[in-house]
């Protein structure tokens, strides 16, 4: 309220304040729009990126690209990859990191072609009426293995890193002994038919990977377990004033992770009846690069499950453009680490820009500081 | 009881080296071949790259980050060292295969420190896609050919032994190359404890915030560590080749984690300010003595990768469980200062 507005009539003094009430609120708008948390801009930015990779690599090469088999055969290969990066995306969402998933994810199909080919070598049709049991079972191995990282980082308390690279070795190193370092063939016969399964052309994989992404989703932005997975990793001592239960939290978290990476293990097998101990080791660092180009915070707190399906797509899209072009697979491993951290570049600048006006406008509460929140800490 | 800790180290070095000590006695009753001059020789052999590794790796953990790019620039440099020798047809000697090495590793390692210290961005996403680039720029524009022959100075080293003992189970050799290491762990251990540059690592560990209100140029000093990391790399690299008379490209990348878990089972904290080269040394012999154990009692080398995971899992396992009591410990006395000074303003 500045003085001379009292001096004015009533009218145009309402009309004053619904013309500043306006602004306000365009002013807010505005705000929000540009200090979108980073998962919401991540969305924003993957959109762009995937209609950029898709057209750039239309042009280039469209016979090849653009063939109905090119385009099945990314939405056949993304689906496994999207499902360990939106694991990979839950547990970042604490503020950890879990490099087992891809381990996990071969134990599970390991599991699930060990139990087939035991059950079947006695009883092929048993076998098949028991794929459900077993790829259930696998799954829960998976969930297993998961609930372990969660007792490693929660009970325990061992830094996520540290935790999930030993279980890493630990799960891999027997999955290594279990097959002998072969490859294990043999799954049961439902999983083979939904790898090969299309709806309307959209390949039944592929469908299931969306059904998986909005589940999480709900279980992120719609449950209680959600939000606290949110604030432990946004805030982790203002979730501890809150009463939330980390350890319980954590071991939730992980285990989910873990049933996420089983799901996938399942899907390596539908898509390939094959399973080994070496598997997809080149994924360990492309979920991360999914994840966080998808716009985690590694830091914990904001992520966003449509930004990490959307950033599958894309490096799917940008692999099978490079193999399209000629372009070779090391070239490809260059791309990403180049994607990723241009990425990271680019969200640093954009994200202390937008910080800097916070300090020039003391009325806004502002966050605690790293090093205040260390002084908090009881 | 204070020689006691002193014997415990600071970062629980002591107890380290009661647990090999205790797993060389363990496996030279289980199996008396162990102790020979020839297993000690092969171990120290086989530790002579990870040892250099794991400096470097040590370097980084104690300012609080993490380096998985290490390998792929170890590879890098010496691979790309030893092909331009070869295509080039000239010998520069053992000193100026080492300094174009480190030229390239330090320059790699200048990438990875510009884009950490400049952008303030997490070290381990960073490194991990500066691990792609490194490699797949490797293959695509240096080559992808295995080099059985090196250039002849290198071929020399390979073959220079320190030591020549015969033993009653045979020739015992112990390679040269272990001086240098050795030299290189004292550098390293006065840089840290005695130098400002090693001071600064372990205060920008401690709290970067903090380190940079005292006055160090952490932006800098970040920057040169990661440059370190890549010279020391590169040095690996090329003495890898060395060891095993070839130049494969596909060497190395792979075994990073292993290095990182030698290093955090010596006693460096994974979120830095804490860590000696004297732990890390012993941590590399002891994942080298169980990896060499294991093969001697008769275990398949498949459950190799387990047991160093399992052994992570104890070592960082108890660490933070001790870390967890000291810190309640803490807890309870500044509760009861707390409790005094109220009962003074009480009082008053």
């Amino acid at each position: 309220m500045s003085p001379d507005t009292k001096v004015r009539n009533e009218v145009s003094q309402t009309n004053a304040n619904s013309l500043r009430q306006f602004n306000h609120q365009l002013g807010s708008w505005t705000r929000q729009f540009v200090r979108r948390p980073g998962a919401n801009r991540g969305a924003g930015r993957m959109v762009v990126a995937l209609l950029l990779a898709v057209t750039l690599f239309a042009i280039l090469n469209p016979r090849v690209f653009l063939s109905p088999i090119n385009l099945q055969n990314i939405a056949v290969a993304a689906p496994e990859i999207g499902i360990i990066a939106i694991a990979m995306m839950v547990v970042m969402l604490t503020g950890g990191i879990d490099l087992s998933l891809v381990a996990i994810a071969n134990f599970s199909a390991i599991t699930i072609s060990t139990l087939h080919t035991a059950i079947a070598t006695t009883d092929p049709d048993l076998a098949n009426n028991l794929g459900v049991v077993i790829v259930l079972a696998g799954i829960a191995v998976g969930m297993l293995g998961g609930a372990f990282n969660g007792f490693l980082v929660s009970v325990v308390g061992i830094t996520p890193i540290l935790a999930t690279l030993a279980t890493m070795q630990i799960y891999n190193g027997i999955a290594i002994v279990w097959t002998g370092g072969s490859t294990l063939y043999g799954a049961p016969a439902m999983l083979g038919a939904i790898g090969q399964a299309a709806v309307a052309n959209v390949p039944l994989l592929f469908i299931i990977f969306l059904v998986v992404a909005v589940l999480v989703a709900i279980l992120v932005n719609r449950t209680a377990l959600g939000r606290m997975i949110q604030l432990e990793g946004a805030n982790p001592v203002a979730a501890q004033y809150s009463a939330i239960p980390r350890r319980a939290v954590l071991l939730k978290t992980y285990t989910v992770g873990g049933l996420l990476a089983g799901l996938a293990g399942v899907l390596f097998l539908a898509r390939n009846p094959t399973a080994s101990a070496d598997y997809g080791s080149s994924y360990v660092l492309l979920v991360i690069v999914i994840a966080v180009l998808g716009g985690t915070n590694p830091t914990g707190g904001f992520a966003s499950v449509f930004g990490v399906v959307l950033a599958t797509l894309t490096l799917q899209v940008v692999s099978s453009g490079f193999t399209a072009i000629r372009l070779s697979s090391y070239e490809y491993a260059i791309a990403q680490g180049v994607i990723l951290i241009t990425v990271m570049i680019f969200d640093s600048v954009s994200s202390s820009r937008t910080k800097r006006p916070k300090k020039l406008d003391p009325q806004l509460p502002s966050e605690a500081s790293p090093t205040e929140a260390a002084l908090l800490r009881p | 009881m204070a020689a006691l800790r002193r014997l415990r180290g600071s970062n629980n070095e002591g107890v380290l080296a009661l647990v090999l000590l205790g797993l060389i006695v363990a496996m030279s009753i289980a199996n008396p071949t162990f102790f020979t001059l020839n297993t000690g020789f092969s171990i120290l052999r086989s530790a002579i790259v990870p040892v250099i590794f794991a400096l470097g790796v040590l370097i980084v953990v104690i300012t609080g980050g993490i380096d998985v790019s290490f390998a792929a620039i170890a590879i890098f440099a010496g691979y790309a060292t030893v092909s331009f020798c070869l295509n080039a047809g000239f010998d520069p000697g053992l000193p100026g295969i080492f300094a174009i090495a480190i030229g390239v590793g330090a320059s790699l390692g200048f990438v990875n420190g510009i884009v950490i210290a400049q952008f303030s961005l997490p070290t381990l996403i960073v490194t991990l896609g500066t691990q792609g680039v490194f490699f797949g720029a490797m293959y695509t524009y240096v080559g992808a050919s295995y080099y059985a022959e090196l250039p002849g100075s290198m071929a020399a080293l390979a073959t220079s032994n320190l030591l020549d003992v015969t033993t009653s189970s045979g020739r015992a050799y112990l390679h040269l190359l272990v001086v240098p290491v050795l030299l290189l762990c004292l550098l390293v251990a006065w840089v840290l404890k005695r130098t400002m540059f090693g001071r600064s690592l372990y205060a920008m560990g401690g709290d970067l915030e903090a380190a940079r209100r005292a006055g160090f140029q952490v932006k800098r000093t970040q920057v040169s560590v990661y440059m370190l990391v890549g010279a020391l790399a590169a040095i690996a690299g090329v003495i890898h080749i060395v060891l095993s008379r070839s130049a494969n490209p596909r060497d190395l990348v792979g075994g990073e984690l292993d290095i990182i878990a030698a290093v955090v089972l010596g006693g460096a904290s994974i979120f830095g300010g804490r860590g000696s080269v004297v732990g890390t040394v012993l941590g590399v012999l002891l994942v080298q003595v169980i990896k060499n154990s294991l093969l001697l009692v008769g275990v398949p080398s498949a459950w190799l990768r387990t047991a160093v995971g399992v052994l992570l899992v104890l070592g960082v396992g108890i660490q933070a469980i001790a870390a967890r009591r000291d810190s309640r410990r803490m807890r309870v006395i500044e509760d009861l200062d707390s409790a005094q000074q109220h009962e003074q303003k009480v009082g008053s």
